[in-house]
């Protein structure tokens, strides 16, 4: 199960397992994404290189704007994935 | 314990299936299950991305010895492709210099202890051990 919603605040909030196969749904939602925003990572339990390799290339396009996307409430779990992936680097976590 | 799976990425969720099943019988903890989830994805991903030739599906294996974890995936009609040659990832950088590709083997790499390959006679093995912490 994979759920990805664009709330009513500009959060964007990310449930169950981002992976491989649920890319091309997770794009119709950040295709849209022009300006800086915060995605919950709260529900999300799951995350591979497919959904990094996503959110890597929307940060990249926000970037070239001076915009950027924020990630808060990562478990442990993704926490790590991301530092192994030095994308703590690139994202502002927290 | 070992299945059959279809080379398409819509068997991913089986692939889930089956591994929270073997993780349930062995008591593994959710950090492991986590991470032969993510081995599995990035090992399976890559023989439907670039192992494609004939066979349309992959075994994937999984076993608990002692205290070390041997998960293996066999793609019977594949191209040769050997991940434990390729050049290690390069991370630093900013957003705009930094290449995108490379993570998942990368990720792999880091959350394993062993990375085994084999081709022989168009069939490609790919194994990964991890020794569970006790």
């Amino acid at each position: 199960m994979f759920e990805i919603e664009l709330c009513g605040d500009g959060t964007i909030r990310l449930r169950g397992r981002f992976d491989a196969a649920q890319v091309e749904a997770a794009n119709k939602v950040l295709d849209q994404v022009t300006e800086s925003r915060v995605l919950d990572f709260r529900d999300l339990n799951y995350i591979s290189s497919a959904g990094l390799g996503l959110l890597f290339a929307v940060q990249r396009r926000l970037a070239d704007r001076g915009q950027g996307l924020r990630l808060v409430n990562l478990s442990p779990h993704l926490h790590e994935i991301f530092s192994i992936a030095q994308f703590d680097r690139i994202f502002e976590i927290g | 314990m070992t299945r059959e799976f279809a080379k398409d990425m819509r068997s991913l969720g089986e692939i889930f299936d089956f591994l929270g099943d073997f993780s349930r019988e062995h008591g593994l903890s959710k950090e492991v299950e986590f991470c032969i989830n993510l081995v599995a994805e990035e090992l399976f991903t890559n023989a439907v991305k670039y192992g494609a030739r004939g066979s349309d599906r992959v075994l994937i294996s999984i076993d608990e010895d002692d205290g070390r974890l041997r998960l293996e995936l066999v793609d019977f009609d594949a191209e040769p492709f050997d991940p434990t040659s390729v050049e290690p990832v390069t991370l630093g950088g900013t957003i705009q210099t930094r290449k995108a590709g490379g993570l998942g083997l990368h990720l792999v790499r880091s959350l394993v202890d062993d990375l085994a390959y084999e081709y022989r006679n168009g069939t490609m093995r790919v194994k990964v051990t991890k020794q569970l912490e006790t």
